[in-house]
């Protein structure tokens, strides 16, 4: 075992994700939390520590926006902390929470993740021209669009991979969507509808890109002891992983993100997986973009390099394929509130274990999920992987 | 360290009204000396580590791999080849531009990592292309990424 104590989730909760909700970021997370303690049976007294993911404060625009969620998250007079790591905040902060109890100095732990990106405006995409190199970068008029362009374009080049490949993805997403209801951008599309759709950027184009949303999401983490307690279903948390490449974006290999991968070993060899693609029942790799979820299983291990788009085509990771992938949706289907996208997606691996999503239920048992997240620029990866 | 002594409060700075917050970046000891080149030599350098035998472009102070501190910068040319492209349409803010730019990413041969900047002269673009970067005149460069007006098709 890793660490003095087993850690199980117990309890999970998502808001509505949608493009402009009248919440406060405090009050979408007070809503998340509560919901995900009401499924673990225990009251606010029970938490013994708080830890809340956040990502950029430029989108809430409120500066120390871990001290300014607290109340809303439960860390009122208790042990507290705020993890960023961009895009990846969603899923290593349950991965902060697992090493608060996993090293037995807490026994509970609530993990709220909180994004509120209509405050921003015009357009949150705004918030991102800071995110470059002031030097090099920025002089340009980088933005973010387009360095996503860049990478999705190597990755085509690299594989040969078409675009119809690609928008096969937001058209499966947006479908599972439609059985969620927290979904924003849920709709029955088409290959031709991502491909007439708007250009942004070449090769992005308007439908390979998911929302800004608002939105929360929370688990409540226990050790073994409490687990035993107040459940007879816990979900374990088996293996977490993290990584990060270099902090130049030009250096990388853009075809493939090896930082997942690291990440992804490491939490399965932690969890002693050794064949993923066989192994893992359900998968939530992060979707921001359609050719991320691509990008991000590759790197995941379930397939080999090049060979996602040909899963996808083969209906392999829809969700009663052999390897569901985001059953729940996804970003390109529920939204993107940056960090609680990226906890959403391990509430619906926690639900879809424990045989609790619904009509979004992928079939035959599964036992073993993982989920992951990506994001600072481009680089960083985070993997968790849950069984029940 | 000394501290503004104030016993006047009317002589503080401040602001009425909007107050704006910007930032001044310092450009890096590296950094300094890359657009240094570049304004003055036109030339591209890279920063070399006698360790790990990797030359980084843009360069850098130390080395992310192995801490080495790197001394020995080299020209690594003004030619390169886009490893990656994209056509831009809209703007930051979602506007429609009047014409699609080309951004692009350029490595130089025999270098770690490369340069990300406009694709000019040309409307054809592919991955492999052969560019070469385009300097503004001697006396309109200060010293910035912008001093490169572009980079065009590399003439054979
Ligand atoms: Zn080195």
């Amino acid at each position: 075992m890793f660490g003095k104590k087993r850690v199980a989730i117990v309890g999970a909760g998502v808001t509505l994700f949608r493009r402009n909700l009248k919440e406060t970021g405090k009050e979408l997370a007070y809503h998340a939390a509560k919901m995900a303690l009401e499924q673990a049976g225990m009251e606010l007294h029970d938490i013994q520590s708080v830890v809340v993911g956040s990502a950029p404060d430029a989108f809430d625009g409120v500066h120390m926006k871990g001290e300014y969620l607290a109340d809303g998250a439960g860390a009122y007079h208790k042990p507290y902390m705020r993890v960023f790591v961009g895009g990846a905040t969603g899923v290593f902060a349950p991965l902060a929470g697992w090493w608060h109890v996993a090293s037995g100095k807490f026994d509970t732990c609530l993990v709220v993740c909180e994004e509120k990106m209509s405050s921003c405006y015009p357009h949150p995409q705004y918030a991102f021209t800071t995110i470059f190199d002031p030097i090099l970068e920025r002089p340009i008029g980088m933005n973010l669009i387009w360095i996503f362009a860049l990478e999705m374009n190597r990755y085509m080049h690299k594989h040969n991979i078409k675009k119809e490949d690609i928008a096969l993805v937001s058209v499966k997403n947006k479908r599972n969507a439609l059985d969620n209801p927290i979904a924003q951008l849920a709709a029955n599309i088409t290959v031709e509808d991502v491909l007439n759709s708007e250009i942004m950027a070449w090769p992005v184009q308007r439908l390979d890109v998911s929302p800004t949303s608002d939105g929360a999401a929370a688990v409540v983490l226990v050790s073994e002891d409490v687990a035993k307690e107040v459940t007879d279903n816990p979900v374990w948390i088996d293996g977490v992983g993290w990584c990060i490449d270099s902090t130049h974006w030009t250096n990388r290999d853009l075809y493939y993100p090896d930082y997942v991968e690291y990440a992804a070993r490491m939490a399965y060899k932690m969890a002693g997986i050794k064949n993923p693609p066989k192994e893992i029942d359900v998968a939530e790799p992060y979707d921001p973009f359609d050719y991320k979820e691509l990008h991000h299983m590759e790197g995941l291990l379930l397939c080999k390099k090049g060979e996602a788009p040909k899963l996808t085509r083969e209906g392999v990771t829809q969700r009663d394929g052999d390897l569901p992938v985001c059953p729940s949706g996804g970003l390109l289907g529920v939204g993107n509130p940056i960090s609680a996208a990226g906890l959403m997606k391990v509430c619906e691996i926690f639900w879809q274990l424990r045989g609790e999503a619904g009509k979004r239920q992928v079939p035959g048992d599964p036992r073993t999920g993982v989920a992951q997240a990506w994001g600072d620029l481009m680089q960083y990866s985070s993997v968790i992987v849950l069984r029940r | 360290m000394s501290l503004e002594k104030i016993n006047n409060p009317l002589n503080a700075r401040h602001w009425i009204g909007h107050m704006e917050t910007d930032y001044r970046y310092t450009l890096g000891v590296a950094g300094e000396r890359f657009l240094k080149e570049i304004k003055e030599n036109a030339r591209i350098m890279g920063a070399k580590c006698p360790k790990c035998s990797v030359v980084f472009v843009p360069p850098r102070l130390y080395c992310e791999k192995c801490f080495t501190k790197l001394e020995e910068w080299v020209d690594v040319g003004k030619r390169g080849e886009i490893y990656t492209y994209t056509i831009t349409t809209i703007d930051v803010d979602g506007k429609k531009l009047e014409k699609p730019q080309i951004y692009a990413l350029i490595k130089f041969e025999g270098a770690h990592g490369g340069l990300i900047h406009r694709i000019g002269e040309t409307e054809k673009v592919y991955i492999g292309m052969k560019v070469e970067a385009v300097f503004k005149p001697p006396n309109e460069r200060k010293a910035s990424i912008n001093d490169i007006a572009y980079f065009k098709p590399a003439e054979r």
